[in-house]
């Protein structure tokens, strides 16, 4: 789906450049008032507001643990429950047919709007932010869990009944295997999903997590955490697709 | 030379089959196979097919695309669920999926891409349930005669057309058994590969000695390979002839692409298949 993120070496040089002459200007600018601080924040001040809430207060690392650990429980939550999901509909297909408008009905609603309901459900914790973010990935796996398992190649399954395989061996040894590089494509968006469910969760309402700091900064105009909050979210988001590419590559060597 | 419909039992001669008195390996009596039955698109696929091959024999399947080629090698794997009318019979048995006896290979290699070619020459044994020592060492030794020895660990997308069809080929052989349904395993490969597998499944059928049923669309191929050609006709499928081909063995498929014998035997294949493809249009 998403293209992998890599930077080859040879262009390391050029983006360091590249970036540096970026926050140095808007440095520049923000000092002569140019850019107006109290709407786009400064990179200094940004970057005094990480030092302070990682290194010397420390109180960005809890909200950080707790974002990190909703999307973590959200993700293996969804997408174990859609990967069994799954494969009982594939095995059950009139069971699939029969949920099938109910399943598409709840997935065209915007997740977001959920998010009182569950608030309401499981409360301000970490509960109600779970939820959303599994109601985001459950549907994506589950989408690419049946996709990959009927996508099986029919001359492997020919290949495989005239050799007299059994169910289970024509399952664990063709379908599934078959199946793992488009249900991994889902589990990949399906993380990028969770962490984006639990986020916009926290930013409606919250104890906790980074959503709910970014939601008080912006009340109390703080444009430096703002714009910290975000460069996070962003490096965030950045290093699960990073580290998913890399799984991906260690486990699917075949592709 | 061509014989009537349904007369097929007496095998050719040629020096490696002397199994003319056993009883045939394939025996198909009086076979019609029509799909979807009772329902208003019937299609009559085959019609009153009868035809015997002899242990060790090579014979090839040729006719117009639609004929019912594919169905009478589905039907002998007993791959298909619909009912024929008429008598098969392998090794003297019904066809039943999965069948020990019988070893299947498609036009498509169909090599599973998460297996090396290792794995992948290993995969029928694996699936009849062979130990792993047993089946590593037969599907390394089958490598090895495909020539693909140096290949073993390689995924098949790291492998061109032809050495994913030596691999095919491998897996196979690898099954012994005795039966080789082959529908079209080379239809996909340019001419001079093809001319090398050609010989390479020579040299494996000399080696291992299988009852071959081979269907092609290439009347050389037919030739040089086989010990009888099989014309069928257009839908429905009736055999139209049985030319025994009186090539001597062990051929070299490179050179019969300029012997005349080859070439006269292919001209009247041609003719008998225009009137086989006229006769129901
Ligand atoms: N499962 C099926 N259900 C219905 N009709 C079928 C089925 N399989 C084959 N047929 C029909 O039977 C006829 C013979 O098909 P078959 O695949 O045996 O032809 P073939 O000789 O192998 O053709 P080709 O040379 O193109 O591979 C065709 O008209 C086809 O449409
Ligand atoms: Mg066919």
């Amino acid at each position: 789906m998403s293209k992998p993120f890599r930077i080859t070496r040879a262009r390391v040089p050029g983006h360091v450049v590249f970036i540096v002459a970026l926050v140095a200007l808007w440095e520049f600018l923000g000092a002569r008032g140019v850019i107006d601080p109290t709407f786009a924040g400064r990179p200094s001040g940004i970057a005094s507001y990480l030092w302070r809430g990682f290194i010397t207060d420390r109180n960005l690392w809890n909200d950080l643990s707790y974002t990190l650990a909703a999307a973590a429980i959200a993700f293996v939550g969804g997408s174990l429950t859609a990967i069994l999901a799954g494969l009982l509909f594939t095995m059950l297909p009139g069971l699939h047919r029969a949920c099938e408008p109910y399943l598409s009905l709840l997935n065209a609603m915007p997740r977001i709007a959920l998010v009182p309901l569950f608030l309401l459900w499981f409360g301000l914790g970490i509960g109600s932010k779970i939820a959303v973010a599994v109601s985001l990935t459950f549907f994506i796996v589950l989408a690419a869990t049946v996709a990959g398992i009927r996508g099986v190649n029919s001359d492997h399954l020919v290949l495989s009944r005239a050799l007299g395989a059994t169910p289970g061996q024509i399952f664990f040894k063709v379908t599934l295997p078959s199946a793992v590089p488009v249900i991994f494509s889902g589990l990949r968006l399906g993380l990028v999903y969770a962490l984006l469910g639990v986020v916009g969760a926290e930013l409606i309402a919250a104890e906790h997590g980074l959503g709910q700091v970014l939601a008080y900064l912006q009340s109390t105009f703080d444009m430096d955490g703002v714009m910290a909050l975000l460069l996070l979210l962003a490096l965030l988001g950045l290093s699960i697709t990073v580290a998913m590419n890399w799984i991906e590559k260690k486990l699917l060597v075949w592709q | 030379m061509s014989r009537p419909v349904g007369l097929a039992q007496t095998a050719p001669a040629h020096e490696h089959i002397a199994a003319v008195n056993l009883p045939p390996t394939i025996a198909i009596r009086d076979l019609t196979m029509r799909f979807g039955a009772g329902t208003a698109d019937a299609v009559l696929a085959v019609d009153n097919v009868s035809l015997s091959l002899a242990p060790g024999e090579f014979v090839s399947l040729v006719g117009p695309s639609g004929c019912g080629k594919t169905t009478i090698l589905n039907l002998l794997t007993g791959l298909l669920k619909e009912e024929a009318d008429g008598d098969v019979r392998v090794l003297g048995r019904p066809p039943r999926e999965g069948n020990p006896d019988i070893a299947y290979m498609l036009a498509r290699d169909s090599l599973l891409p998460w297996r090396t070619a290792l794995d992948n020459a290993a995969f029928g044994m694996e699936v009849r349930g062979l130990p792993r020592r047993e089946r590593e060492s037969r599907a390394r030794d089958l490598l090895q005669q495909v020539g693909l020895g140096d290949f073993a660990d390689k995924f098949p997308k790291a492998l061109s057309h032809g050495m994913r069809q030596r691999c095919a080929l491998a897996r196979t052989f690898a099954l012994d058994s005795p039966v080789l349904l082959m529908d079209e395993p080379f239809g996909a490969l340019d001419a001079q590969t093809k001319l090398t597998l050609e010989d390479l499944l020579m040299q494996l059928w000399s080696a291992h000695r299988k009852t071959v049923v081979f269907v092609t669309h290439d009347l050389a191929e037919a030739i040089a390979l086989s010990d009888r050609v099989i014309v069928m006709s257009a839908r429905p499928g009736r055999i139209v002839a049985d030319v025994a081909i009186d090539l001597p063995r062990p051929r070299d498929v490179r050179k019969l692409q300029t012997d005349h014998r080859f070439h006269d035997l292919y001209a009247k294949l041609w003719r008998l298949l225009e009137q086989g493809a006229a006769a129901h249009e």
